[in-house]
């Protein structure tokens, strides 16, 4: 196939079906409760227990409290990704915390938190 | 042992086929409500990394083909390039797949390359597409050399190859349920492979093969997707991106990670490299037969069935009291 085809077609179409899964509401950030964002907390780590769970007020992030300590779970497109929160720094965020962990899988995280939550958050999120 | 001989690039005449089928089965999931999901960032990162794919293809193909056309130099054999030899070629090229597939898994080099084919969370037309752009640096291509040096042309390895990796496409959706059932014996299908996309501990490493099934039922690797336990796709640890750099290279730079930790020995630095995914020198990171033991562990009416076979059907303490 001529090289210009084909880079018509890929480009084409990867902006093509882009445009029809964004216009056809495919790009909605999955919403959290707390029995969601337990029942996915068990999914990523089936071994732990938790013990508390604490919810962003937009809903898209998690603080979760387990036998083997705090964790972040967070909305990742459709889905979900969490981490203990073990190996990691966080920053102030003009819009609430901002959770670097040390992965390259993994770089950033922003968490949405109004300004009540963000001291309560800073306080769960220490190390026990 | 020189002679001119062409096939075409099957992958890329597939393209507008890849595309037409997407939309096909996007509209199907729309008009139904069923049959697997979409997502825009998840598809777009699948997207890029299939495009990614052929490009790399163009920047570093070169690599294998010349490794190939020098063992096409060397080989005094020559079987042509007839319609039978055409399919014993694609036979035992999938048993090359499937071999290769396997090491995919289980030698943490391998699967740096491979691990984004498995990196969404999704399953769908689009993440057949999820393909690796670091498949040279495996050095892979050397389980290609006995069926040169049996005298395949390199051309039409590589032909029937590009249409090993076409049949797989149609097998990444969740449309389509069970095929009949001699259909399901012999060839792989969406459910066979659906079983192989699982996180779930059953799924862990099983159903490796490209387009006969047979393989994982010769070589004891074989999982049935089962009813009651629905596939959760994905890796064991999810990744939090969607930027096709950090999916294409997220578990090399773990590997550099990990190797370059401080007081570790020669023998702990090559685990890294080629232990099995999992495998850590502090036993801080659980391999896949430490992920099947701790979920018997929570769920022992699971011993024994499909995935844990390789566990007895007893518990440790039930042998134990027999004893």
């Amino acid at each position: 196939m001529p090289l210009e085809i084909l880079l018509v077609l890929v480009v084409g179409g990867i902006a093509g079906i882009t445009l029809l899964l964004h216009v056809t509401g495919r790009s909605r950030l999955r919403v959290l409760t707390k029995a969601s964002a337990q029942k996915d907390w068990l999914r990523h780590f089936p071994d732990d227990d938790v013990i508390d769970v604490t919810i962003s007020h937009d809903c898209h992030s998690a603080l979760i409290r387990t036998n083997v300590g705090a964790g972040l779970l967070w909305s990742f497109g459709a889905d979900t990704v969490a981490r203990h929160l073990m190996d990691f720094d966080w920053l102030e965020h003009p819009k609430g915390l901002e959770v670097q962990f040390h992965e390259f899988g993994v770089p950033r995280v922003v968490i949405h938190l109004d300004e009540s939550e963000r001291r309560h958050w800073r306080h769960l999120m220490e190390p026990a | 042992m020189t002679d001119q001989v062409t096939f075409p690039d099957a992958v890329q005449w597939a393209v507008p086929f890849f595309i037409a089928a997407i939309l096909a089965e996007f509209l199907w999931i729309s008009i139904k409500g069923r049959g697997g999901r979409y997502e825009t960032r998840d598809a777009v990162t699948s997207l890029i990394m299939g495009a990614g794919n052929i490009a790399s293809g163009f920047l570093l193909g070169f690599i294998a083909y010349a490794f190939f056309m020098w063992l096409w130099q060397i080989t005094p054999l020559n079987l042509g390039t007839s319609i039978p030899v055409i399919i014993l070629c694609f036979v035992l090229d999938d048993l090359r797949y499937y071999w290769v597939h396997r090491l995919g898994h289980r030698v943490r080099w391998v699967w740096a390359s491979h691990v984004n084919h498995h990196s969404s969370q999704h399953y769908n037309l689009t993440t057949a597409l999820r393909q690796t752009w670091t498949y040279t640096f495996t050095f892979m291509m050397v389980v290609r050399a006995p069926l040169i040096l049996l005298g395949f042309h390199p051309a039409m390895v590589l032909f029937v190859g590009g249409i090993n990796l076409i049949y797989q496409f149609w097998i990444h959706t969740e449309a389509i349920g069970k095929m009949p059932r001699w259909f399901e014996a012999i060839m792989n299908t969406p459910s066979h492979h659906r079983a192989h996309h699982g996180r779930n501990a059953r799924y862990l490493d099983c159903n490796y093969a490209g387009v006969f099934i047979i393989w994982d039922k010769l070589f004891g690797t074989f999982v049935p997707e089962q009813d009651d336990d629905r596939v959760d796709y994905g890796l064991v640890h999810n990744i939090g991106t969607f930027n096709p750099l950090r999916v294409a290279f997220h578990e090399w730079v773990g590997i550099w990670q990990d190797v370059k930790q401080p007081g570790l020995s020669l023998r702990q630095r090559l685990a890294y490299c080629f232990a099995p995914p999992g495998y850590s020198h502090d036993g801080s990171r659980d391999n896949s037969e430490q992920i099947k033991a701790k979920h018997l562990a929570r769920h022992p009416e699971d011993r024994g069935t499909p995935g844990f076979e390789q566990f007895d059907a007893k518990p440790p303490n039930a042998q134990a009291e027999r004893a």
